[in-house]
């Protein structure tokens, strides 16, 4: 090959390295791959537009869906309608060059919809704490923010870790957890809450249930006999489902007034924010073993 | 009679500008202005990519489903009314969007696809159908109440089927199936099996329309008159679950439109069924786009159900219509 050869075929490998296409699966295993780093990405759920702040995106995202509350500066975004109802033409209008959807809480057709009109969508739903951190660095990937992304996911990651270490050998406390007051809700060993749970050495009295988010009777909850209740509520300072388990002087948790609330936008998200939460958790687990 | 055809061709035309103009609007108006020339624009193929994206693959499509779901349930209204002797009746009344659900929600469980989803909605609706039928049949003489009850507790029991099955979801599979349930044309599937089931319905309830009328004065003066009774009530059923089905398939079950419709449209033009079958369809198709392109719009980028805009201009209108007819 002539040295002007050779030139020209480092010539076209620069070219094709310097265009920098990254590839990454999403949750429901799609390959997403984008030619540049994603200038203008519209996130379809709260918990997307969280991540991609922490992913170090937040400069990128030109729009977010309704009760898109966290961090702050997500509340100034323009909106594109609810999770639940679409509004595909405000989000085609922005020519977004990345959206992030939420699997299970977007409705399936105008997500298709969206793919079939070429826009690229990365489906994003995470049901594990390591889901959380792979996310983070798979949207830095695609914004191209992988610095700040592989950061907040590896904190995150060292953050749980030190907890399960630092809860490893403590006593096994059994723990209730409460979702919802009417119907009576709680979670099951596939919910992330009660990985939660289990980092900090709490057991789910429910885990063993087959459904994500069962409803049960309180006759259940006291046949089980918790020794901890934890309980979301509506709204971030509202603890009054702990309430009416005060009645039930038989249960263990009432004896010892373990009763706990814990914010539900710190543990029911599934973003970087549980690792708050967990914290949380785990120090109420820690002052109901020291009332044993 | 010169001056009842007369009538007829004016009503119908009449409903036929209004439908294309509700069209028209469904195109050209959305949360992003586009202009009347840039419509033009667009179809005569220019125009810009944005507003070609908009207008060929959002808004046409969901246009061309409002329509085709609201002419469907119309005329499956129409024909309900006329077949059970029953102002009450609606396209759901027999159980065919229940069966349609039941369908659906099993296929969302089995975690199948949504072309899936669609082609096993249409199957439990033709179940359904087929189920009422042939419970229907009975041993006596066909009577519409018969009809009428059999098919109210068969869907009692579709519904028991839906609360049951909502109950053994998934929290991740729950979204999908409340939104399948609610029928809304937000989530609307391809508008083309609808518009071929509602053009060749159409076609074939056209030359039925005067042993309709007699029908519609009770099976014993029909047989009287000369019409078969049975087969041409079995006929209509199977026509108005047809419809139904398809209507289900594209957009879920909407309500209210298959049931306000046809007595609307009675109330002003008269209860000929040759003139009101035509008339549903256009009426039906171009209230549901109208509703639909205003559900849409009126506070984006939030989105509203369709159902919430056709009660606020359904209702007011058939009030004022029933009482300036007492």
């Amino acid at each position: 090959m002539t040295l002007r050869g050779m030139l020209m075929v480092s010539g076209l490998l620069l070219a094709v390295m310097a265009r920098s296409e990254s590839c990454v699966d999403d949750d429901t295993g799609r390959t997403v791959c984008l030619t540049a780093p994603a200038q203008a990405i519209v996130a379809l759920s709260p918990g997307a537009t969280e991540i991609l702040f922490s992913a170090g995106a937040g400069e990128q995202l030109v729009a977010a869906v309704n009760f898109s509350d966290y961090p702050p500066a997500a509340k100034k975004l323009p909106r594109v309608g609810t999770f639940k109802r679409l509004d595909l033409e405000a989000i085609v209008a922005l020519q977004p060059d990345l959206v992030v959807a939420w699997g299970s809480g977007n409705p399936a057709e105008q997500v298709e919809r969206l793919m079939s009109m070429g826009l690229p969508v990365y489906v994003s739903e995470p049901r594990k704490f390591e889901d959380v951190a792979s996310n983070l660095e798979r949207l830095g990937a695609l914004a191209g923010t992988s610095s700040v992304a592989t950061g907040a996911a590896n904190a995150f990651r060292a953050g749980v870790a030190a907890l399960q270490e630092r809860y490893a050998k403590a006593a096994p406390v059994t723990v209730f957890y409460q979702v919802w007051e009417e119907p009576l809700m709680t979670v099951s060993d596939a919910h992330l809450i009660s990985e939660a749970m289990q980092i900090c050495g709490g057991v789910n009295v429910f885990g063993g249930l087959s459904a994500l988010a069962p409803h049960i009777s309180r006759e259940a909850v006291l046949e089980k006999n918790p020794q901890v209740i934890v309980a979301g509520g509506m709204g971030e300072d509202n603890p009054q489902w702990l309430e009416p388990w005060k009645q039930f002087s038989s249960l263990q948790a009432v004896q010892k007034d373990n009763l706990f609330f814990i914010a539900p936008s710190s543990l029911q998200r599934p973003t970087p924010m549980m690792l708050t939460g967990t914290r949380t958790l785990c120090r109420h687990l820690e002052t109901a073993r020291a009332r044993q | 009679m010169p001056d009842s055809s007369y009538r007829y061709v004016f009503s119908l035309s009449l409903l036929m500008v209004a439908s294309l103009l509700a069209l028209l609007l469904a195109v050209a108006v959305g949360s992003v202005p586009v202009s009347l020339a840039e419509l033009w624009a667009l179809f005569s193929g220019r125009g810009l990519p944005l507003h070609q994206e908009l207008v060929f693959g959002l808004r046409a499509p969901r246009a061309l489903a409002a329509f085709a779901t609201g002419g469907l349930l119309s005329l499956a209204g129409a024909l309900m009314q006329v077949l059970l002797r029953n102002p009450l009746a609606d396209p759901y009344v027999l159980g065919i969007s229940g069966g349609a659900a039941v369908g659906a929600l099993l296929s969302m469980l089995l975690g199948l696809g949504t072309a899936m989803v669609s082609g096993s909605a249409f199957t439990g609706a033709f179940i359904s159908t087929l189920l009422v039928f042939g419970l229907a049949q009975g041993q006596g003489s066909w009577t519409p109440t018969r009809l009428l009850l059999t098919g109210v507790v068969v869907a009692a029991g579709w519904g028991a089927l839906i609360t049951f099955m909502l109950t053994l979801g998934s929290a991740q599979q729950l979204p999908g199936m409340l939104y399948w349930l609610m029928g809304d044309l937000s989530y609307a599937r391809s508008p083309w099996l609808a518009w071929l089931v509602l053009i060749l319905a159409l076609l074939l309830t056209l030359p039925l329309g005067r042993s309709l009328n007699v029908l519609a004065r009770g099976p014993l003066q029909a047989a009287a008159l000369g019409v078969a009774v049975k087969p041409l009530a079995w006929c209509v059923y199977g026509l108005a679950s047809l419809l139904t089905a398809a209507a289900v398939t594209t957009a879920g079950s909407i309500g209210f439109v298959g049931l306000i419709v046809p007595h609307m449209l009675r109330l002003v033009l008269g209860n000929d069924q040759r003139m009101i079958l035509p008339a549903s369809v256009l009426a039906g198709g171009a209230l549901l786009t109208v509703a639909d392109t205003v559900a849409r719009t009126i506070i984006a980028p939030q989105q509203l159900p369709v159902g919430v805009i056709t009660a606020l201009i359904g209702v007011p209108v058939f009030l004022f219509l029933l009482y300036r007819s007492r």
